[in-house]
């Protein structure tokens, strides 16, 4: 016991240690936080409010622009419908979020301009200089005619970007107020009538029904490529590892020393803890965004929500992680056990690489219709289960049966792989300077 | 320690991979506390049977018994093995390398760390405790190799080619150490196809040619008997004497001295008697004891000059 668990410390000091470890441990949540959080910082801490002109000819628009611009109101743009992730937020989040937005809305300082005190050449002559010297940020020209004519916006550049869309929403439903204004309809008769209808989306499975959003794909999809980047990376790992105790000749000690069983299989547990433990801070960093930063983005325009996933559904998630963590940890390191160098076995991993590869791709169809025949075998088989099972799980739980008969059918597999690899792991490891022919390995596993 | 004690016991063992014998019926006895010398050349088996030894590999047929029991992973704590093919985690710190093979050893840390300083010191290396392997030179790193195989304390070590590619200074400090441990009672089987360095250090020797024993023995009972008569002679005039048939049956002539092999039941003492007698100026008149090398050669090249073998 001693042995097995000086192999597993090794391994996994080895790799938790090393600078790609930390690295994109760090990196992949860092990227996730910096994807989400800048912009969101850019909004708000942007700072100084932005001084518009409003130059009305028609007389009738300024007021209510201005209006829009400044007061606080709800401020949804118009043509994207993004309001709906606020209602399952709690209610402390949506004091925060309130927060930011007014900070976001409070950044407008319109000033009227009386266009008929002069030609327009002149004011815009004005204005301009004003832009220029930095003391102006843009400026509105609303025509006479409110019918035909364009509006025009001018502005500095760089402020065009953030200054448009805001402007272009707040005419907008100014302009439709004058409009209806026009023809007799109330501002209330016409929110009334531009409410955007609610589509709910519900999934009736087993446990029941349950409300779901189009944006679960994102976690399926989400959860398939982790899985599957997790086990091809720490496949690798493991494959180099075992190259490299078989390239410097470090076996022979190693074999004289502990039962190369004990070796291999310390070599997969204490890599497997290493993949383990970057899942984890990757799950919990995933969890701190999903509780914090969703929200902010959510009102920043971005709405992504996490449907609610029960912490059966995650042990489910980590069982056939392992499950297919030996399973292709063991491949792997049988293959680095029958070459000779980390390229050759390269070219041998396609073995692991392509039903992983397989099942991910199989993501898609299986997410679309979860009891489809495809799905079901996928998700039984050993090689693909691992990938498929936890996502067909998430998108309908299939018969109780199945899980079971998936998980029996897998953990088999990787008891049949172990005691396969027992007989060849020793044998491939002693063996220097060619790799292994597949008669040879045949006979290794008859002999020993 | 017992002269007579047996560490290993090796019976009638046979080792075939596929239709190849790698070792064949061999049998040997290595006795406690002494140096006993594992000869062969490349692909004898050598190897192979040091595999079988430590619980690498099982043989097929024959038995072997270590410290009176049948070989197990327990006994493997109790061997310290220096393979032929060897070698060190490039990117791992000599100190960790070191205490690694030691709990693979069973050897719990504090023991590890003690026995880390006091060998890392023995052979000259304790400032390169926390350098990686990588920064070592060859000959460094084959120290610290040769530390992982004594590092527990083993009653049986089991050297493969300890000392290729070492220079001559540490060549003697590993010696020196070889002999220590033989001193502290531990049995020690080295093998080597260097027959220089097994003259000087094995008690006895063991050869081995085509998965076969050639020869075993104490190493002064081998010599005796492969006493062939050979005289290295340095000498002016007396030509007619040693063209006597009935004392020599050839001359070989060397750089400044002639390699004089006897007639069979010639005696030197007359050759020498005669030379004399014939007024031949003598500067050298030696008897040469067969150089293990040469036994090794002879035996290797199965054209035996004397088809004697002791034990």
């Amino acid at each position: 016991m001693r042995k097995f668990l000086a192999v597993v410390k090794r391994e996994y000091l080895k790799i938790v240690w090393s600078k790609t470890f930390i690295l994109s441990t760090l990196f992949i949540p860092l990227a996730g936080l910096i994807f989400s959080f800048v912009p969101l910082l850019m909004m708000t801490i942007e700072g100084d409010a932005t001084h518009l002109v409003i130059i009305d000819q028609s007389g009738k628009m300024s007021e209510t622009v201005a209006k829009m611009l400044t007061e606080n109101q709800d401020f949804a743009p118009d043509d994207e419908n993004e309001t709906e992730p606020l209602a399952q937020i709690n209610t402390s989040q949506q004091d925060k979020i309130k927060e930011a937005s007014q900070k976001i809305k409070a950044q407008f300082v319109v000033e009227d301009f009386d266009s008929k005190s002069m030609p327009l050449e002149q004011i815009k002559r004005d204005l301009n200089e004003r832009l220029r010297g930095q003391k102006l940020d843009a400026y509105l020209v609303i025509p006479a005619d409110l019918k035909n004519a364009p509006f025009e916006l001018y502005a500095r550049n760089a402020s065009n970007l953030t200054i448009r869309p805001r402007v272009k929403n707040a005419l907008n439903q100014a302009v439709r107020r004058v409009r209806m204004k026009d023809e007799n309809i109330s501002p209330e008769k016409l929110d009334a009538i531009n409410r955007d209808v609610e589509l709910n989306s519900n999934r009736v499975d087993d446990i029941g029904e349950t409300e779901d959003s189009g944006e679960s794909f994102l976690l399926y999809f989400g959860i398939g490529l982790l899985l599957m980047l997790t086990l091809t990376l720490y496949g690798q790992s493991i494959l180099a590892a075992v190259v490299e105790e078989k390239e410097t000749r470090i076996a022979e000690i190693l074999f004289s020393s502990a039962r190369p069983f004990t070796l291999m299989m310390g070599k997969i547990v204490g890599v497997g803890l290493s993949a383990l433990t970057q899942l984890g801070i990757w799950i919990l960093s995933i969890i701190m965004i999903g509780l914090y930063v969703l929200p902010q983005l959510a009102r920043a325009g971005v709405g992504i929500s996490l449907p609610q996933l029960s912490p059966a559904f995650f042990i489910l998630v980590i069982v056939y992680f392992l499950i297919g963590f030996f399973t292709y940890a063991t491949i792997y390191a049988l293959i680095g056990s029958m070459v000779t160098t980390v390229q050759e076995g390269g070219q041998f991993a396609l073995i692991a690489i392509i039903p992983l590869m397989g099942s991910f791709y199989s993501i898609f169809p299986v997410m679309n219709s979860p009891n489809s025949n495809l799905s079901i075998w996928l998700s039984l088989l050993p090689f693909t289960a691992p990938l498929v099972m936890p996502v067909r799980v998430a998108a309908q739980t299939p018969p109780l049966w199945q899980i079971g008969l998936s998980m029996i059918l897998n953990i088999a597999t990787v008891v049949a792989l172990t005691w396969l690899a027992s007989r060849i792991y020793r044998i491939g490891m002693l063996m220097y300077g060619k790799k292994a022919t597949i008669p040879e390995v045949l006979r290794w596993i008859r002999q020993s | 320690m017992n002269e007579n004690k047996i560490t290993l016991h090796v019976a009638g063992v046979t080792k075939r991979y596929g239709d190849f014998a790698a070792v064949d019926d061999l049998s040997f006895d290595v006795r406690a506390g002494r140096i006993f010398g594992f000869l062969g050349p490349n692909g004898a088996g050598k190897t192979s049977t040091i595999r079988m030894i430590v619980g690498i590999t099982a043989p097929d047929d024959g038995k072997i018994e270590l410290f009176g029991q049948t070989v197990s992973p327990q006994l493997q704590d109790r061997i310290g093995y220096l393979p032929e093919e060897r070698g060190l985690y490039r990117k791992m710190k000599i100190v960790d390398q070191l205490r690694y093979f030691a709990a693979l050893k069973n050897l719990d840390g504090k023991h590890a760390d003690t026995a880390i300083d006091f060998w890392l010191k023995r052979v000259g290396l304790p400032e390169w405790k926390n350098k990686k392997a990588s920064d070592l030179s060859k000959g460094m790193q084959q120290k610290i190799q040769f530390i992982s195989a004594v590092i527990h304390d083993p009653d049986l070590v089991i050297l493969d080619e300890p000392f290729s590619g070492l220079d001559p200074i540490n060549v003697e400090i590993l010696q020196d150490i070889v002999l220590e441990l033989k001193a502290a009672g531990k049995t020690i089987i080295f093998s080597t196809h260097l027959m220089s360095t097994a003259e000087k250090l094995c008690d006895d020797i063991l050869l081995i040619n085509r998965s076969r024993k050639v020869l075993a023995g104490s190493l002064r009972e081998v010599k005796a008997s492969f006493n062939k008569n050979l005289i290295a002679l340095r000498v002016v005039g007396g030509e007619t004497i040693l063209e006597d048939k009935n004392l020599v049956s050839k001359i070989t002539a060397h750089a400044d001295e002639l390699e004089i092999l006897l007639a069979d039941d010639a005696d030197p003492q007359i050759l020498l008697q005669r030379l004399i007698e014939t007024g031949a100026k003598i500067t050298k008149f030696e008897l040469i004891e067969p150089s293990l090398n040469d036994i090794f050669i002879e035996e290797i090249k199965e054209t035996p000059l004397l088809s004697k073998v002791a034990n």
